[in-house]
């Protein structure tokens, strides 16, 4: 058994890089990691400057060569403010409203629904039959060939489609004894986050015509809500299983419905969850581009479709579209500033066991 | 190695956990850092260790002031009360890893896994992964990856705390054995007493960040310096009962006991160990009392006594009696102490009294 | 009698009234509370899931036409998928193809030797699973259909179709995130004066909206009006168009993406440095084992299960991108920046539905394929060293 301890070395190398003890940096260490981090806070910030500065600028200011500082290189103005936010007002805060009232209901359904789903499968045993959700499958083509190929109204079709499942689930799928566990259902529902929005986007927008909701907030919600559930489940799943089962059921045995037990017990537990996987799915719903474009738009108008909007014919009006991302930008970065503390341990649960 | 602590403090902002903790740990010596939680002990080792900064003070191993070299350079090997196994490592490579980092050639490093697995009995577990070990292996496995060293020091955190009671009794002997085999300068933390008094050669107290007696595990129970010792040490723990001393002679409850020495101090603790102090008919002995409720442990029985006390709090007093010893809950006796076994302190600053 | 009667009041007037079997809207939700607690969740994904995935089959199989008085869908077959892989829209989607030289051939044969040597392991590995075997085929082939997509369209006279463009911001894009993420993180759990104040800003670029990005790089990229305008002159480059050079321009849509990921993948992998247990690396530490070392030995292998999760959630998004090429080069120079989202989204502006619906096929396809086998290969295999 030969192993002694190294000796400490000396030299510029370790004058530099070896601190002296631990919990605080060697020099050398100390003005490359300050460095490294100056580094990216420019990288971060720098482009944020320059939209603030772009939004004060006059057309000729931009055209002419980059200015970077106001009073210094060119005059500020205010004209691109006054104009969005006076002039054509009103088609500035409509849409806003749009963005506000979407993500903000959106994300309340989708983590609602969403932790819902997740605490029922972290704690409740399911054993749904194959066939009957073969059965159930079975009735929503019937639904669609109902309607897109033969033409029946919509609601005529679904009562047909409700009709052959019920029928399917009473005959043929009491005769298929192949069941599924919990971990399918998990799974199958994180994997809807893997299809893409392009293969969703046709159909729904050709269903919602049909309904006559298209360009209406409802379906803009319902859309999101749906397309940001499989989120809310896989970061909410984990966080529920790391929650003690004893609490439930002391709670139970204190007589507590198991509505009373979710609400009162375990959501206010899960709080550092909840909140990081609402801001993920709020920054998501707000900022969503693809499905607004096709489902949206006049009246369900959203921000960045607003900002896309900004190019015009004459030319992308830069100052006009810097001014609408600072006023994107400003409530997620205000609300992530006031979760902050929970943003990083919530998301971390999710990712390490999910 | 010899291990010198010299008027070593830690302050954690504006709260001090460490006043000026001066020690002399001799070469080859077992010496367990013992006190409640919260007493500083476990700092005292992380900054032999140098895991945890020194406000003032110093610390030697050897000759050498390793105050302030990281811990990498002052050759002592720690286990940690979670023992810190590397949960992706097999037990071979969790054992060899300090060898690795100090590039000792693969053949010789497995020769010398081998053997140290060898004296710690888990030649059968090379393979596995931590997660496959009961508590007890794990805790070997830690030990091994000290041993493997032959470090200056081994430092220990409270490694025994998170097995079962049966089975740290048995570590417990193992650790005894392995440290008289290797003759390693060994310092080791624990909140219990057990363990410090069969473990140690020496036992250092602590509480509120202060040495309260450093002495040999015999002596520390003979011959307590304060109160505190006198009560942490023991179980079940010294019978006090509040009183006054003056003039040579101490007054408790419904009794007094005349000293052989002139002394006034005021108010005063008398102290006397369950084991030194006999149950006997009412009116002979010491102390007048009433039972309060007795209990067979086995090899003796534990008698509770309530003093007849006109002040505040009434007072208990444990007895250990032979287990054939048998009376009535509420009967009326006295308790009898041999005089060369009864303890004096000052209430408030807790200071011995010597008789 | 009489007293068992009054014994029984006493104890009913002291404690509170025992809960009974209930009647009502809350008892009979309490009942049903397994179904009602998953149904909402189950029966929106099913219809928001399973509706569009058939109704996009089927206009996949079909040509989309205008007519009076609405649409008609007309029967096409496979003709769509055709038309992507062999036919018109070939050089669209995958590409077109140059003429392979030698090392194009090496590099072919290479990847297909390594794929075989993989699976060969696996089957001699004693492991070997029906499922698996069938798995890690289907993953075999992808593999080499892109290695060989990848040799073909890199060649002389070759170029990127919308599936590669793709693939290439997924594997450069995420790469470079990940990278700079997680040196960002070990630099933060450095022992550092204000760490909260960086992980603010470091978490900002989340925050926008996509569109916005692109833009903000398109007035930030701009080589003559934009910031960067001096730097670019003093190298020579200020009259270089970006814009009309595909690599160029790949790159930034790559920069773009980045500059919005780094900062989700740095908060994660940050939490997971904090969490570590510190005992180990103090362990380590004692043991002699510099920063490094301790990276290497300790920190890596605990962090490397997040890192796969984060990497995956990383990917899936990754293969949505649209917002950045659309608005940035609106797929240009040529087709150059179309990842096959924008190239789906192109096919339903010009009403070809079923074009269009093929497409988003193809990216399912692709998509579920190599999320698939990462999950299973990398994901899983982290999980299950630590529990």
């Amino acid at each position: 058994m030969t192993a002694a301890a190294p000796n400490q070395p000396k030299g510029l190398y370790a004058k530099l890089f070896e601190p002296k003890r631990l919990g605080i940096m060697a020099p050398g260490t100390s003005v490359l990691v300050y460095a490294g981090l100056l580094f990216w806070t420019i990288v971060v910030l720098f482009p944020l400057y320059w939209l603030l500065v772009t939004s004060f600028k006059l057309p000729i200011d931009v055209n002419e060569g980059p200015r970077y500082l106001p009073f210094v290189d060119y005059e500020p103005s205010l004209h691109a403010w006054d104009y969005l936010l006076v002039e054509v007002g009103g088609d500035t805060f409509r849409p806003y409203v749009n963005s506000v009232i979407i993500a903000a209901i959106s994300t309340i359904l989708a983590v609602l629904a969403g932790s819902m789903a997740a605490y029922a499968l972290a704690r409740i045993t399911y054993k749904p039959r194959f066939a009957s959700i073969l059965s159930f499958v079975v009735g929503i083509i019937a639904v669609i060939v109902l309607t897109v190929v033969a033409g029946v109204p919509w609601w005529l079709s679904l009562i047909v489609g409700l009709a052959i499942f019920a029928l399917l689930a009473r005959t043929v799928a009491r005769r298929f004894r192949a069941r599924l566990g919990n971990g399918d259902i998990l799974f199958w529902m994180i994997s809807q986050r893997i299809l893409p929005p392009v293969i969703v986007a046709v159909p729904v927008y050709v269903m919602f015509q049909r309904i006559g909701l298209l360009d209406t907030h409802i379906a803009m919600i319902i859309t999101y809500a749906t397309v940001n559930l499989p989120i809310v489940v896989w970061l909410m799943h984990d966080f529920f299983l790391s929650i003690p089962r004893d609490l439930d059921e002391s709670a139970e045995m204190d007589g507590a419905t198991k509505f009373q037990i979710f609400f009162d017990i375990v959501l206010p537990l899960a709080k550092p969850g909840i909140a990081a996987t609402s801001l993920l799915v709020l920054v998501l719903a707000w900022n969503e581009y693809l499905l607004a474009l096709f489902l949206s738009s006049v009246d369900a108008q959203t921000m960045p479709l607003l900002v896309a909007a900004q190019n015009a014919t004459r030319g992308p009006q830069w100052w006009s579209m810097s001014v609408l991302i600072l006023l994107m930008i400003i409530p997620v970065v205000l609300i992530a500033l006031a979760l902050q503390r929970f943003i990083a341990k919530g998301l971390l649960v999710g990712a390490v066991k999910g | 190695m010899q291990v010198t602590l010299d008027k070593l403090s830690k302050s954690f902002g504006p709260v001090q956990v460490l006043h000026d903790l001066s020690m002399v740990v001799e070469e080859g010596e077992f010496l367990v850092l013992l006190g409640p939680s919260g007493c500083g002990k476990t700092t005292a080792l992380r900054m032999i260790a140098g895991l945890e900064e020194v406000t003032s003070g110093r610390v030697h191993i050897g000759d050498r002031d390793v105050t302030d070299i990281l811990p990498k350079y002052r050759d002592a090997a720690m286990v940690f009360q979670s023992y810190a196994l590397y949960p992706h490592k097999t037990v071979a490579e969790n054992i060899g890893y300090p060898l690795k980092l100090r590039k000792v050639p693969p053949p010789e490093r497995d020769k010398t896994v081998r053997e140290v697995a060898a004296q710690v009995q888990l030649e059968d577990y090379l393979t596995r992964y931590p997660r496959e070990l009961s508590g007890g292996q794990r805790q070997r496995v830690a030990l091994a990856r000290a041993i493997i060293r032959r470090p200056a020091v081994f430092l220990m955190d409270e490694p025994l705390s998170n097995l079962d009671a049966k089975l740290r009794v048995h570590m417990r002997a193992e650790l005894k054995h392995m440290q008289n085999t290797l003759g390693t300068t060994t310092i080791y933390v624990t909140h219990d007493q057990v363990e410090a008094m069969t473990l140690a050669h020496r036992v250092a107290i602590l509480n509120h960040g202060r040495l309260m007696q450093f002495d040999q595990p015999k002596t520390i129970y003979r011959d307590p310096a304060n109160l505190f010792v006198a009560s942490f040490i023991g179980s079940p723990p010294m019978n006090m009962v509040d009183g006054n001393l003056s003039n040579g002679e101490f007054t408790g409850p419904g009794f007094a006991h005349t000293l052989g020495k002139d002394l006034s101090v005021g108010p005063a603790v008398i102290g006397f160990r369950p084991e030194d102090c006999s149950v006997v008919a009412a009116g002979n002995g010491l102390i007048p009392a009433e039972i309060y409720s007795n209990e067979l442990i086995g090899d003796h029985t534990l008698v509770t006594c309530e003093l007849h006390d006109s002040s505040a709090a009434p007072h208990t007093v444990t007895v250990k009696m032979d287990k054939d010893f048998e009376a009535e809950m509420g009967a009326q006796i006295a308790i009898a102490i041999d005089p060369a076994h009864l303890y004096f302190f000052e209430r408030e600053s807790g200071n011995r009294v010597r008789v | 009698m009489s007293s068992d009667r009054v014994s029984a009041m006493d104890t009913s007037a002291t404690a509170p009234q025992a809960l009974g079997a209930g009647r009502g809207v809350s008892a009979w939700l309490d009942r049903h509370s397994s179904k009602v607690f998953i149904l909402p969740a189950v029966i929106v994904i099913l219809a928001f899931s399973i509706f569009p995935l058939i109704v996009s089959a089927y206009l996949s199989l079909t040509r989309f036409r205008l007519a009076p008085g609405g649409f008609e869908l007309r029967w096409a077959g496979f003709r769509n998928f055709d038309r992507l892989l062999f036919g018109s829209e070939q050089y669209h989607f995958l590409g077109t193809f140059g003429a392979v030289g030698w090392f194009g051939w090496i590099v072919m044969l290479g990847g297909a030797a390594l794929i075989i040597w993989w699976l060969v392991r696996y089957w001699i590995s004693g492991r070997a699973r029906v499922v698996g075997t069938i798995g890690r085929l289907i993953t075999a082939t992808v593999a080499f259909g892109i290695i060989v997509l990848a040799t073909v369209t890199l060649s002389d006279g070759g170029a990127f179709g919308s599936l590669m463009v793709t693939l290439f911001y997924i594997t450069v894009g995420c790469s470079i995130q990940f990278a700079i993420a997680l040196g960002l993180a070990l630099l933060c759990a450095k022992p550092i004066r204000g760490r909260s104040f960086f992980r603010v800003v470091f978490f900002m670029p989340l925050m926008v909206t996509p569109v916005g990005i692109a833009y903000m790089f398109r007035m930030l990229a701009d080589m003559s009006k934009g910031p960067l305008e001096p730097i670019w002159s003093l190298f020579g480059f200020a009259d270089v168009a970006w814009a009309n050079d595909a690599w160029a321009a790949r790159m930034v849509v790559v920069i773009g993406d980045s500059w919005q990921w780094i900062a989700f993948i740095f908060i994660v992998m940050l939490a997971a440095l904090e969490s570590q247990p510190r005992d180990q690396i103090e362990a380590a530490q004692l043991d002699g084992a510099g920063p490094w070392q301790v990276f290497r030995d300790v920190t890596w292998p605990t962090i490397v299960p997040v890192a796969a999760t984060v990497m995956l959630i990383r990917v899936i998004e990754a293969f949505k991108i649209i917002d950045l090429p659309n608005v940035l080069t609106n797929g240009g120079p040529g087709i150059a920046t179309e990842s096959m989202t924008l190239h789906a989204f192109f096919a339903w502006r010009t009403q070809d539905l079923g074009g269009s619906a093929a497409i988003g096929y193809m990216l399912l396809f692709v998509a579920v394929v190599i999320c698939v086998s990462f999950f299973n290969l990398v994901v899983q295999r982290q999980k299950a060293r630590f529990t």
